[in-house]
């Protein structure tokens, strides 16, 4: 008897096994050069009917993980063959706004947008994913997006897990909600019902017997995790959006909002092998305004996952690797942070609107104008934002081209978390919250591009609650007394076009080449010229070049002819 | 402002590029949908000849699917469309199939493209460029693969299903529901189509702006 029962017992434990499927993870890119391809495809994410997803380059939901390093110069050749126009912004990266990839960066269907620049990001989580504006709901709906890893000499010097795959994991959350016909719902939807690991449902890994490293992300619509492990094991947090922490935090719970990202370890050395832990989402009994913990099942604002417990990925732990890492480093990097005191300038931006049926959420009761200008800041400016939410319901705030500093929760430095420590690019604003950071503004001033700051909830951002800052020259703008002129030679080409321009010194600010039907083939921001530009993807025919000085900001055009 | 002048010129980067952005299609089926008129419409087939459904006159009815050069859930049907045409044109229910795409736009949609793709897959049914985007926009049309019957009663045609073309596009084994056969077998009837509504889903057809 005691026999069979075994016998039910194994079958029960092997089917439960069985519903697993294996965590996906994303191959690699490494540069300086990185080809990623927006295309439009499907994915068997639910049994029967596949589901219309977008993906990059050969994967069906969710791209490739980019590899940088500090200081490198990387280039990045972004070709959309969607049949939508869409952007790619680098989610965290500090760069120039031109090359940043927010809304005004549209890159229409068939062109390939060139951005590049220095990586100055120290070692860090970061991600790329659209922003139209507008659409950026749907198009990371459909799966459009990726890890960015940056690495550097500090973090490399430290004992930590760096087995890309092995023991250290990228993970990204998210959840959907399906038709009857398997496709994303995308439209009066703030959750989803099912959760997709690294887009894969009930998921599960098989990880080694030591430390190992999670670099988890949340790219929801709404959703927040309160994450943590079915025992209750105490983890421990090393890095925020921005990089490592000073020393690592232990927790054994941690709230992770849209837009965030932790790297965490988890010591697995004392687990049984074969044995299994689950990492789940602890969202049940949040406070009221905890963006998914509304009661309801259905509706827009209701889930499957609502105001519950759910596995996020299920853990084998399997025998260690050759050279694995067995303690945990008590320090980790000297950060130097800034503090409240640092800034000269202050800003508060109130959290409104969003009454059913009325106006959505905003700031400052202003939607987002795509040619509204609404920060001005100086190059240079320590300045110190306050997020002030006495509003309904909790959102996150993000801003694009710095790390900041949290330095206070409604007042107070020491309601800090430890967890947040760090450098950040997005921090939750809970309801009847402000929240205040202190951020630096250098390297990249640019009077005509704006960067944003936004709600990282996709539906609020489309719906207009976002702005936009430019970073300002100190130096006064010149008045316009030359004009800028150029030659395309050789004319007709066939492989590659060189530019000679009558004032070298006005500089280029932007290239366009369109088509003789006025479709954009490429958009090459502050390009370098100097070895000519490679035309040998267009196909015969006339072209116009589209040229912006970097001086004046004058736009002039020539044709060419691909022959 | 000081910025003025260099907020203009943002102002024209945006509106540049607004000019390539497609909207949203905002249109829901709204019914009823008027085809009065659509056998007339005349679209150059990928033979190089201009075509209508006025051609066929003795079609009982057509199997219209909307569908394009690049859209890769479009591209599994490629087989299935070919056997649903033998399967009914012989009956006087040929499948007709159109490209809506805004070739503007989106150049792999242009006609040589379409000509390329139905010599590679071997389409034996009409390939027709909706050029002017009027097929589509009567139809309603939002995705690419879509799929229509339309019946002709007296002097006009009515829609009697609209939706996907079977319930599994990359699993042809896996099929549960054959949307399409089951709605043409059943008009051949005289018998009501059981199910005459069904998602579609793909590809977004964008419409040019007027």
């Amino acid at each position: 008897m005691n026999r069979f029962i075994l016998m039910i017992a194994l079958f029960w434990s092997i089917g439960i096994k069985a519903q697993y499927k294996q965590l996906w993870i994303p191959d690699t890119l490494v540069g300086p050069t990185y080809q990623l391809t927006l295309k439009d495809t499907f994915a068997q994410l639910k049994t029967g009917n596949q589901t219309i997803t977008g993906g990059i380059n050969q994967n069906s939901f969710w791209g490739p993980t980019l590899i940088m390093y500090k200081g490198q110069q990387v280039s990045l050749n972004v070709q959309n063959t969607l049949n939508d126009s869409s952007t790619l912004h680098w989610h965290g990266m500090h760069l120039p706004a031109v090359m940043d990839g927010g809304p005004h960066q549209i890159i229409p269907p068939g062109s390939i947008w060139k951005p590049y620049w220095t990586v100055n990001n120290q070692a860090s989580t970061l991600w790329y994913h659209p922003h139209l504006h507008e659409m950026t709901l749907e198009h990371l709906s459909k799966g459009l997006g990726g890890f960015i890893i940056i690495r550097d000499s500090q973090e490399a010097q430290l004992k930590l897990p760096r087995t890309y795959g092995v023991d250290d994991i990228p993970l990204v959350l998210t959840s959907r909600r399906f038709t009857t016909n398997n496709q994303f719902v995308v439209q009066n939807v703030a959750y989803g019902d099912y959760m997709l690991s690294n887009g894969v449902m009930n998921a599960q890994i098989g990880l080694p017997k030591q430390f190992v490293r999670l670099r988890i992300l949340n790219a929801e619509i709404e959703r927040g995790y309160n994450l943590g492990f079915s025992d209750n094991r105490t983890f421990y947090i090393i890095g925020n959006d921005g990089g490592l922490l000073n020393a690592p935090v232990a927790v054994n719970r941690v709230k992770l909002m849209v837009g965030e990202r932790i790297e965490i370890m988890v010591d697995l050395s004392q687990d049984a092998l074969n044995s299994s832990i689950d990492l789940k989402a602890y969202n049940s009994n949040q406070a009221f305004g905890f963006p998914g913990g509304e009661p309801s099942t259905n509706g827009q604002f209701g889930s499957l996952l609502n105001n519950t417990d759910f596995n996020v990925l299920h853990i084998n732990v399997i025998a260690s690797t050759s050279n694995p890492i067995n303690s945990l480093p008590t320090q980790l990097i000297n950060n130097t942070y800034l503090s409240s005191n640092d800034a000269t300038i202050s800003r508060t931006i109130n959290i409104t609107n969003g009454n059913p049926g009325g106006t959505p959420f905003n700031f400052d009761n202003s939607s987002f104008q795509l040619n509204k200008i609404n920060k001005t800041v100086q190059l240079d400016a320590i300045e110190k934002w306050t997020i002030a939410n006495n509003n309904v319901f909790g959102h996150t705030f993000h801003i694009h081209d710095v790390q900041f500093k949290i330095v206070d929760r409604n007042g107070s430095a020491t309601a800090v978390g430890n967890y947040e420590s760090g450098w950040k690019d997005v921090m939750y604003v809970p309801r009847a919250e402000k929240v205040t950071f202190v951020a630096r503004f250098n390297d990249y001033a640019d009077a005509i591009h704006p960067f944003m700051y936004h709600c990282h909830f996709s539906n609020h951002e489309d719906d207009g609650m976002m702005g936009q800052f430019v970073v300002e020259p100190n130096t006064s703008i010149p008045t316009q007394n030359v004009r800028q002129g150029f030659n395309v030679y050789p004319n007709p080409a066939s492989k590659r076009v060189f530019i000679q321009l009558d004032q070298p010194d006005l500089g280029i600010y932007y290239i366009t080449i369109t088509d003789v039907l006025g479709r954009t083939k490429f958009m090459l921001p502050q390009p370098n010229v100097a070895s000519g530009i490679d035309i040998s993807q267009l196909s015969k025919g006339l072209y116009t070049i589209t040229l912006t000085d970097n001086t004046f900001k004058q736009t002039i055009s020539k044709t060419f002819v691909v022959e | 402002m000081q910025n003025r002048p260099l907020l203009f010129i943002l102002l024209c980067f945006v509106l540049l590029s607004e000019g390539f952005r497609p909207k949203q299609n905002q249109s829901k089926l709204s019914p009823p949908l008027q085809l009065k008129g659509i056998d007339s419409i005349a679209m150059r087939s990928v033979d190089g000849s201009q075509s209508s459904l006025k051609q066929y006159s003795n079609a009982k009815g057509f199997i219209i699917v909307f569908t394009c050069n690049h859209c890769p859930f479009a591209q599994l049907y490629s087989s299935r469309l070919n056997a649903l045409h033998t399967q009914y044109s012989s009956k006087q229910v040929p499948l007709i199939a159109i490209n809506s795409m805004d070739s503007m736009m989106y150049a792999e949609e242009g006609f040589i493209g379409m000509q390329e793709k139905a010599k590679k897959e071997g389409f034996k049914f009409p390939y027709l460029q909706d050029a002017a985007q009027t097929f589509g926009k009567t139809f309603h049309a939002e995705h690419t693969p879509q799929a229509f019957v339309i019946w002709k009663d007296s002097s006009h045609y009515n829609i009697k299903y609209q939706g996907s073309i079977d319930d599994n596009g990359q699993d042809s084994a896996h099929i549960q529901n054959h949307y399409i056969e089951d709605a043409v077998d059943a008009l051949l009837n005289n018998t009501p189509v059981n199910v005459p509504n069904t998602e579609s889903f793909g590809c977004r057809i964008f419409y040019r702006k007027p």
